[in-house]
């Protein structure tokens, strides 16, 4: 930069030819013409022009620079970044009426904030020449609106230049400060993209030095007032007419070319002209057209336009970029001079007001006009490349990796949850409009520089003058703020506005290459402004600086922000990745690593193919980031803990997310059971948890699923199942118990056909008739079981093994058969029935099961005996006090109290309730006496020595079941029965066994399920050559080991009337704890953050350390904690 | 050369395209052929797409049409296969296996095209092609561009010689950078594919 700045400050006698920038032209331009001062706001494509100024008064006005080179820095140029294009335009204004000659530059839009000082100085005077250089965008490369400049030269009355090159524009800004000195008017050069951005050959000249001293002179014109108006604007226009327009009008409208042989005349203007010439040349048909291009359009060149018309061409073709100015000009020029010949425009041959010229477009409008076919053979395209170019991706902007925005994007995501609210954000232009893009996605409307604070503000009261009170919210950058919202502010602050405001505060202009404004600036020549106090002075009760890397505090900042009733302000002050602060803080001897053991991975299955409904939404991935950074308690969720495998981190952190219909589907990937398992499921998956705290999985299950417009709906495995590939193999379930069941849901959903054999006349097992109804809701196990009839499943009921139907012969019927029919025969005790007749004795299966058919086998009053220590004694026990308070029940157990198999919940339960317990006591004799009571005589189960004599009306006795003989024909089993397997496998080739009858123990409900689930995979190894095992087999092996009970002091989410409790105070609640593990379907950091440097291989993110920038806050954002800082060199070590 | 000639560079804001196309121009200006130059870069340093169109010869302005370009150099595959359109029969090519992904492509919305088919393609439908699998190692990504331009000064159809591509850099760049900057460049001229040219 340096020796480019030396190259355009130094004078050249004679003309140095170089290739450049049409800006760098004008700005050279400017010099040789003895510019004194450049007053601009930086915007695309104009930016170079201020650049190119900012750096030459840099270097101008050091000190060392003056020593070093004399002559270049005799007479510096004053520049500023003024803070918008009025105080811009105003202060050229001022600085020309003080006698030196200025330049204003900015781009199209600019225009139009600096219309109101353009249009009055007309009508006054000026002192030295003024120009101002705006350049307009056709095709909105880089601007909100591709409007015409070209009209503010007749709105205003000003001369405007229109060059089609780098070395027009060169020439032109030459002419126009001569001009404007002359006439006394300001002079507009306007240029566009293509004649801005483009280079080519300029030959400078001498660079004139100052003779022009600050002088003030007190003229009338100075002062407008409507007494003189009138009389300004007549001599406003008379300066039109000035001879030197006149002169420069004829100069600058050119021929071009002057085919001998045409009948055919174009007129053009601008880069259009530069397209015609190459175009003709390239296909040698110059001869047939002369070309007229008109450098100066206003005023127009009616003289020499007038000539052209009235030459001897049969047709003429207007070609200029947007609006059909010129075109209008010539046709009125025509009708006015009674010339009757085709003149052609916009709506010939695809012109149209719209976007930029192109060589396509202009060379069939050539070819149209020509009544030709140019001959291409030098350019046949590719055969056949659609497939090549179609469906390519698209590259859109991204904020840079490490852009503070970002970050701020990402804390307004985790603070104002858009999926939950109807927040509306406003806002504004700059870098972090591209907040309003995917992945980001946080701006609602964006308009035009500074207009966000009063969007938020008009839309707040739009609101609130209807009665509704609905904070609205404005996002603005730091420039744009001091450009033309701190106005909008004040009128926000004036008029009581319930609006937050966020202030981007990266600490430069950043879109258009990070210039200084009067919140930042480290130059001695500007007074930095602070913000904060700006804004306390104006009465904002609410300002808060907050660093957008530290989501945790700028959260709390952002709550309070959004609370606040009135005007509430958040500076979000961190600088952009080119500001020399941000480069600083950067931690150089660090890398990051993400570890692909914790990114997209899921510790729950080998199976990705196992259904899953942990959503891809990006939302429930964002409560997991938010409550890793807020939640007190973080709990890693690796363990398995569920024995059917239950993703308890989806489904947790569904519910945190107010999800409960996923949260419910995650469950039924797994079961049918979800409000079933809410309501008896012994919740191994909190109890057995090596965690000092545990999430209450189960009370949250039975929450999510008393929603019963989430409880009734099965279409998600109905559909599951109708989508499956058909196997087209049979399987036979014999018992409809949890276990049976359980194995039929999950073959039917991979497309097994299933048939279930029941002897009862429903379903359901023991949960059906050995649960007593007050632990459960017996209607919703039974609707939960009948929803595999929908998924294709057929019931036979009443039909037994050994009796309607033989395993010998299913095996052969069906590709297989699962064996879960559980174990229906009580365990008698000789002592008893020898002694005791049988109305005044029963077990535990047929008491329960009376119980639930509210019969009443018991008089109230009554005092039961239950012998035994496992589940179904506690049950019966329980049942016995439920048919009367009056009724006294103990048990006997020989276990104690911390060795009984029933679950200890449940015991304490039964205690609670007056129950009795005898522990490590037998029954040594038992008899009845007169009175028609038993006497039992009750010992110490391992010294036998005398405990009790107990005196009762009844004795259930509850000492376990054992499968019946029948059913097991031909299967080995132990004493009790049980079938001996390994891995579901019976002695038949095709028969997996499930449930009870294979258990080591007596199985829980969920037990249960996933026995049955194992012998499903089982199946599938056979049938399919399914390669995994089951998929919850580490949590099923810990069953069979007894656990304490934990205390867990766990919240209860239901009101006093047991109906569920306030979705608002669930949450609040559950957001104390963060239940996280790594997760297969997270797609976070790409969905929600997006930084360009995260890129996502085979499934796995990895950092592009090229492209990142070291802000860290990715660390933050992934909810797995798959990403850290690595020293930099163990990372190489890694690689290598 | 041929009297009018058009040079195409693509690629990724940061890549270093006006930085090439500096040095193209001041190459032009030794050799004496007339120059213009179309840049679009906007947002360039947001990760966006940034094209120069070079033309050299009299009446060649740097504006691209369909079937238009005689020389494309591509910092980026996928930038590379965008112009595909403004390439014909008679073209150049020689771009880089440095790929930069676009956001849809780690979102998972859309794929990397598959860039080994392409240049296949390329090979077959155009006059010369080299694409550059591997970069040497040891060569800082940063000048990938220069080492292009080297390997691209030694193609049968370009237009501006090695010698005045030297002489070009030697004025364009400064400082300690510039023995950096001519070592890579000569890399790239003296770079002989593994395989012949796809």
């Amino acid at each position: 930069m340096l020796e480019r700045t030396i190259k355009i400050l130094t004078a050249h006698s004679s003309p140095h030819k170089t290739c450049v920038m049409g800006n760098e032209g004008i700005a050279r331009a400017a010099l040789e013409a003895g510019v004194n001062g450049v007053f601009s706001y930086p915007g695309t494509p104009s930016t170079e022009i201020s650049e190119i100024f900012n750096f030459i008064n840099g270097f101008q006005n050091s000190h060392s620079n003056k020593l070093k080179y004399p002559e270049l820095t005799s007479d510096p140029v004053y520049f500023e970044y003024s803070i918008n294009e009025k105080i811009a335009l105003e202060k050229a204004i001022a600085f020309s009426i003080g006698n030196r000659s200025a330049m204003c530059v900015m781009k199209n839009v600019g225009m139009n904030v600096a219309s109101d000082p353009l249009m009055s100085v007309t009508y006054q005077t000026i002192g030295a020449p003024l120009v101002i250089v705006v350049c307009d965008d056709p095709g909105c490369h880089s601007s909100s609106n591709e409007q015409d400049s070209r009209y503010w030269g007749r709105m205003a009355s000003v001369p405007v230049f229109n060059p089609a090159t780098p070395a027009d524009a060169f020439e032109m800004i030459k002419q126009a400060f001569e001009l404007s000195g002359k006439i006394k008017l300001p002079v507009i050069v306007r240029t566009t993209t293509r004649v801005s951005h483009t280079r080519g050959i300029v030959s400078y000249g001498n660079i004139v030095h100052g003779n022009r001293q600050p002088n003030f002179e007190r003229l009338p014109e100075h002062i407008n007032i409507p007494a003189r108006t009138a009389a300004a604007h007549a001599r406003l226009l008379h300066k039109l007419e000035d001879k030197q327009v006149l002169s420069l009008l004829a100069a600058n409208t050119r021929l071009v070319l002057k085919g001998s042989k045409a009948k055919l005349g174009i007129i053009s203007s601008g880069v259009a002209t530069s397209y015609v010439i190459e175009i003709l040349h390239r296909y040698g048909v110059t001869e047939k057209i002369k070309l007229l291009d008109i450098g100066m359009i206003h005023p127009f060149p009616e003289k020499e336009v007038l000539r052209f018309l009235k030459d001897d061409m049969e047709q003429y073709l207007v070609l200029e970029e947007l609006d059909p100015l010129m075109e209008n000009e010539v046709r009125t020029l025509a009708q006015k001079s009674n010339i009757q010949k085709n003149i052609f425009g916009k709506g010939y041959s695809g012109l149209v007001s719209t976007g930029e010229f192109s060589m396509d477009l202009l060379t069939a409008v050539l070819e149209k006009f020509l009544h030709a076919s140019f001959n291409k053979d030098k350019n046949i395209p590719l055969e056949n490349s659609e497939k090549y170019f179609q469906n390519l991706p698209p590259r859109p902007p991204v904020l840079c990796a490490g852009c503070p925005h970002r970050a701020t994007f990402y804390l307004l995501k985790l603070a104002i949850p858009r999926e939950q609210s109807e927040l509306i954000l406003c806002g504004d232009i700059g870098c972090f409009g591209l907040g309003a893009l995917p992945p980001l996605k946080m701006i609602d409307t964006i308009n035009h520089m500074g207009m966000s604070i009063s969007m938020a503000q008009g839309l707040y009261e739009a609101f609130h003058s209807a009665g509704e009170n609905k904070k609205t919210v404005a996002l603005v950058g730091d420039g744009t703020f001091f450009h033309s919202g701190l106005s909008s502010l004040v009128n926000a602050v004036y008029t009581r506005a319930n609006i937050l405001v966020v202030i981007f505060d990266n600490r430069t202009i950043g879109m258009t290459g990070h210039q200084s404004h009067p919140g930042a600036s480290s130059l001695p020549k500007y007074h930095e402004i602070d913000i904060p106090p700006l804004l306390k002075g104006l009465g904002i009760e609410m300002v808060e600086t907050i660093n957008p890397f530290d989501l945790k505090e700028s959260i709390a900042k952002l709550d309070k922000a959004m609370a606040h009733d009135g005007v509430s302000v958040i500076i979000s002050k961190e600088p952009c990745i080119f500001v020399h602060d941000f480069r600083e803080k950067g931690v150089r001897k660090m890398q990051i690593a993400v570890d692909p053991e914790r990114c997209n991975s899921c510790a729950n299955h080998e199976d990705v193919a196992l259904s899953c409904s942990r959503c891809y939404a990006p939302k429930n991935n964002l409560s997991r980031a938010k409550a890793k950074l807020l939640a007190e308690i973080s709990i890693p969720g690796n363990e398995q803990l569920c024995p059917a495998n239950i993703c308890n981190h989806g489904f947790f952190n569904s519910i945190l997310e107010g999800d409960y219909k996923s949260a419910v589907e995650i469950v039924r990937d797994k079961m049918l059971f979800a409000r079933t398992c809410g309501d008896i499921c012994h919740r191994p998956c909190e109890l057995f948890s090596n965690e000092s705290s545990v999430v209450p999985i189960k009370k949250l299950k039975h929450l999510v699923s008393a929603v019963d417009d989430n409880y009734r709906d099965f279409s998600v495995p109905v559909k599951r199942t109708q989508n499956a590939r058909k196997k087209n193999k049979k399987i036979a379930v014999i018992g409809a118990g949890p276990a049976g069941l359980s194995a039929a849901y999950d073959l039917a959903q991979v497309g097994y056909e299933v048939e279930i054999f029941e002897k009862e006349n429903k379903a359901g097992g023991m949960v059906a008739h050995a649960i007593p109804g007050f632990r459960m809701d017996k209607t919703a196990f039974d609707y939960e079981a009948m929803q595999l009839e929908k998924m294709g499943v057929k019931f036979h009921f009443n039909i037994s093994l050994g009796k309607e139907i033989w395993l010998e012969s299913l095996t052969e019927e069906y590709d297989a058969v699962i064996l879960a029919v559980g174990m229906n025969k009580s365990k008698t005790l000789e002592v008893i029935e020898k002694n005791i007749p049988p109305e005044k004795r029963t077990d535990a299966l047929l008491f329960l099961k009376s119980f639930n058919r509210e019969e009443e086998t018991i008089k109230p009053g009554s005092s039961i005996l239950v012998i035994g220590g496992g589940n179904s004694a506690i049950d019966a026990a329980r049942s016995a006090k439920k048919m009367s308070v009056k009724n006294q029940v103990l048990v006997s157990c020989i276990e104690t109290l911390d060795k009984m198999p029933a679950f200890a919940e449940e015991v304490r339960h039964a205690m609670e309730e007056g129950i009795e317990f005898l522990h490590d006591s037998v029954v040594e004799s038992c008899s009845l006496d007169t009175s028609g009571k038993i006497q039992c005589s009750l010992h110490a189960f391992d010294e036998k020595t005398f405990l009790q004599q107990v005196s009762c009306d009844y004795i259930v006795t509850a000492i376990g079941q054992v499968a019946e003989a029948l059913v097991i024909e031909k299967l080995s089993s132990d004493e009790n029965l049980r079938v001996i397997s390994k891995n579901s496998h019976t002695g038949y080739k095709n028969v997996f066994v499930a449930g009870d009858i294979n258990a080591g123990n007596h199985m829980s409900v969920i037990g249960a399920i996933a026995s049955g689930k194992k012998a499903a995979v089982a199946a599938r190894q056979l049938l399919e050559e399914y390669p995994y095992a089951y998929e919850g087999e580490k949590a099923l092996g810990r069953l069979n080991t007894n656990s304490p009970l934990r205390n867990t002091n766990q919240k209860e989410f239901t009101n006093e009337e047991g109906e569920l409790g306030d979705p608002y105070f669930v949450r609040s609640e559950i957001e104390r704890y963060n239940l996280f593990q790594s997760c297969q379907k997270c797609n976070h950091c790409i969905d929600n953050f997006g930084c360009p440097a995260m890129v996502k291989v085979n499934g796995k993110v990895q950092i592009d350390m090229a492209r990142c920038n070291l802000c860290g806050l990715c660390i933050d954002v992934c909810p797995n904690n798959a990403i850290h800082w690595v020293d930099a060199e163990e990372k190489t070590g890694m690689t290598s | 050369m041929e009297n009018r000639f058009k040079i195409l560079i693509t690629g990724v804001g940061g890549q270093g395209i006006v930085y090439l196309t500096n040095i193209l121009v001041e190459a032009a200006m030794l050799s004496e052929i007339p120059v213009s130059v179309s840049e679009i870069h906007g947002l360039s340093q947001r990760g966006g797409v940034v094209t120069a169109g070079i033309g050299l010869g009299e009446h060649c302005t740097g504006f691209i049409g369909k079937a238009d370009v005689d020389f494309l150099i591509g910092l980026e595959p996928l930038e590379t296969q965008r112009c595909l359109p403004s390439l014909h029969k008679n073209s150049s090519v020689i771009f880089g296996d440095h790929h930069i992904q676009p956001y849809s492509v780690n979102a998972q919305m859309a794929e990397y095209p598959d860039v080994k088919s392409f240049a296949g393609y390329l090979a077959e439908q155009c006059r010369e092609v080299v694409f550059i699998e591997q970069f040497p190692t040891g060569i800082d990504s940063v000048l990938h561009n220069i080492f292009l331009l080297g390997r691209a000064s030694v193609m049968k159809a370009f237009p501006l010689t090695t010698e005045k591509l030297i002489e070009a850099i030697r004025s364009t760049v400064t400082g300690s950078y510039r023995d950096k900057t001519l070592d890579v460049f000569r890399q790239g001229v003296e770079f002989k594919l593994n395989k012949t040219p796809v």
